[in-house]
């Protein structure tokens, strides 16, 4: 027996109060939609794992990045977002209406944006398992540092988060072992960060190694590391290990839904739009070339302004364009296009002598083609008949010498119906 | 299924956590805990305890620096 849940309506869902979430809700909140946000942990996401954010435009003192999206969050209230905090359960994407439920609601959106970003990724070695999180083995040098004061730590990783991170760390730690996959002297991380580690006395780098099996009882003990090439295993004494070799994305409840790349992560155009018209993804769960708060929050813009722009041609290409109380004429055109500026008058005219019997519309693609594509236009300017809400037919450039004649519109109208032309 | 609401108002970690840790082995599963907290660390502990224990968890925010962490008991 299950409760039954508790059905709320919403404009747009986002789902994860990261950096991109939470400025895809402030820029839907802006334009008045009702939106709410879900976050199954706290809000912030993954931001809030770093220490300090060096390089987010216009924080130049390299604050917290909970101190940032905090700001976001407060940004997102002003706006009138809502907040939820639990796990969505599963997404129904198919129909016009989306359904994105919880434990205890079950949430009813036209639009919902995706931006669930993604998590540490592990090793894989033998028994990390039992010693994730709280047993010794970190994702999060700002939240743990400070409990290493004093000892010997291990990180595992050469980018940019390991080393920042792991000379984070030396502040606490007497010595910081850090086991580096390549070759001596090679690192993933930028140039400033790896020769800043290689003179801090505090590091010291294990070369051509990947953790091979954690050991211990109730807690952490010991790290065997394996050298690559000499195949040599090398026992860590060390209570505590950072791990920081990446990032999976949050996806699994969109499988099988919502299109991916082969590593799971979700695929959008410059539109942040999915497969699914009016399923936008944002931040660290797209497919991308680069993963900072300052792209999140660039994707994030995209995808609320997009879930405004679909929400509002949902609404004009239902309620005007697919009337159904007379005959329609729908004028598909480019503004800045000059041939397709002339043809106005012909409609004009044209709407003018049917005097109100037919419903007459103009539709400009220079913004957003949203209108057009749903109405299955690829050229302009085109003209489309309507009747009883419904197409009837498409007209391209060329039916006649001057462009669109007007005897054709009649011609066409007919043929939809009979009666229409008396 | 029933609904137990447990007052941890005014009380720091970690008491909020032992008290809902207790409380749940009181209930059967699909009964719902809402523990009632102020203290905003029992906000951190006490879901990322129910969520590794494999409850479902929602947080609500009823006032200003007040929250109830609802939890169903899943298993």
């Amino acid at each position: 027996m299950t409760r039954e849940k508790q059905v709320e309506h919403y404009d747009v869902i986002v789902i994860g109060g990261g950096p991109a979430g939470l400025t895809a809700a402030i820029y839907a909140g802006r334009a008045r939609l009702n939106t709410l946000l879900i976050e199954k942990a706290l809000i912030g996401g993954l931001a809030t794992y770093t220490n300090s954010i060096e390089n987010y435009s216009g924080f130049p003192n390299g604050p917290k990045g909970e101190y940032i999206t905090n700001e976001m969050k407060k940004q997102a209230e002003e706006m009138g977002v809502k907040f939820k905090l639990t796990a969505v359960k599963s997404v129904d994407f198919e129909g016009d209406e989306k359904i994105v439920e919880t434990f205890r609601n079950k949430f009813i959106a036209k639009s919902v944006i995706i931006a669930t970003g993604g998590r540490p990724r592990t090793t894989g070695a033998q028994n990390e398992d039992k010693f994730l999180f709280d047993k010794g083995i970190s994702f999060c040098a700002t939240c743990d540092a400070a409990a290493n004061t004093g000892k010997h730590v291990l990180v595992i990783g050469s980018g940019d988060a390991a080393i920042e991170e792991g000379m984070f760390l030396t502040k606490f730690a007497d010595k910081v072992s850090v086991s580096v996959i390549h070759d001596e002297g090679k690192m993933d991380c930028n140039e400033i960060a790896r020769e800043a580690a290689m003179a801090n006395p505090k590091m010291a780098f294990i070369w051509n190694t990947v953790v091979d099996s954690f050991e211990g009882e109730d807690m952490l003990e010991r790290i065997n590391l394996k050298n690559l090439k000499t195949k040599e295993i090398i026992p860590v004494e060390t209570d505590s290990c950072f791990e920081f070799i990446g990032y999976l994305p949050n996806t699994e409840i969109f499988q099988e839904k919502v299109k991916m790349s082969g590593s799971q992560y979700i695929i959008t155009n410059e539109r942040m739009e999915t497969n699914y018209p009016g399923v936008f993804a944002c931040g660290d769960v797209r497919e991308k070339w680069l993963k900072q708060v300052a792209t999140a929050v660039g994707d994030g813009a995209i995808a609320g302004f997009a879930a405004e722009k679909y929400i509002a041609e949902t609404e004009q290409f239902e309620e005007i364009l697919m009337q159904n109380e007379k005959p329609g004429l729908i004028f598909v055109y480019n503004a800045i296009d000059p041939d397709s500026r002339k043809f106005l008058s012909v409609i004009d005219s044209y709407e003018k002598s049917k005097q109100g019997a037919i419903a007459v519309n103009r539709v400009d693609v220079y913004k957003s083609t949203g209108l057009a594509d749903r109405l299955g236009v690829k050229n302009y300017p085109a003209v489309v008949i309507t009747h009883e809400g419904r197409i009837s037919s498409i007209l391209y450039e060329g039916i006649c010498e001057e462009g669109f004649c007007t005897a054709t519109f009649d011609e066409l109208f007919k043929k939809a119906c009979k009666d229409c032309n008396k | 299924m029933k609904e137990v609401i447990l007052d941890c108002f005014g009380e720091a970690c970690p008491i909020p956590l032992v008290k809902a840790q207790n409380a749940i082995e009181e209930l059967e599963i699909g009964d719902v805990l809402i523990v009632q907290i102020d203290h905003s660390c029992a906000m951190k502990n006490v879901p990322e305890w129910a969520t590794k224990a494999g409850h479902n968890v929602e947080i609500e925010e009823v006032d200003d620096s007040e929250w109830e962490v609802i939890i169903e008991k899943a298993k």
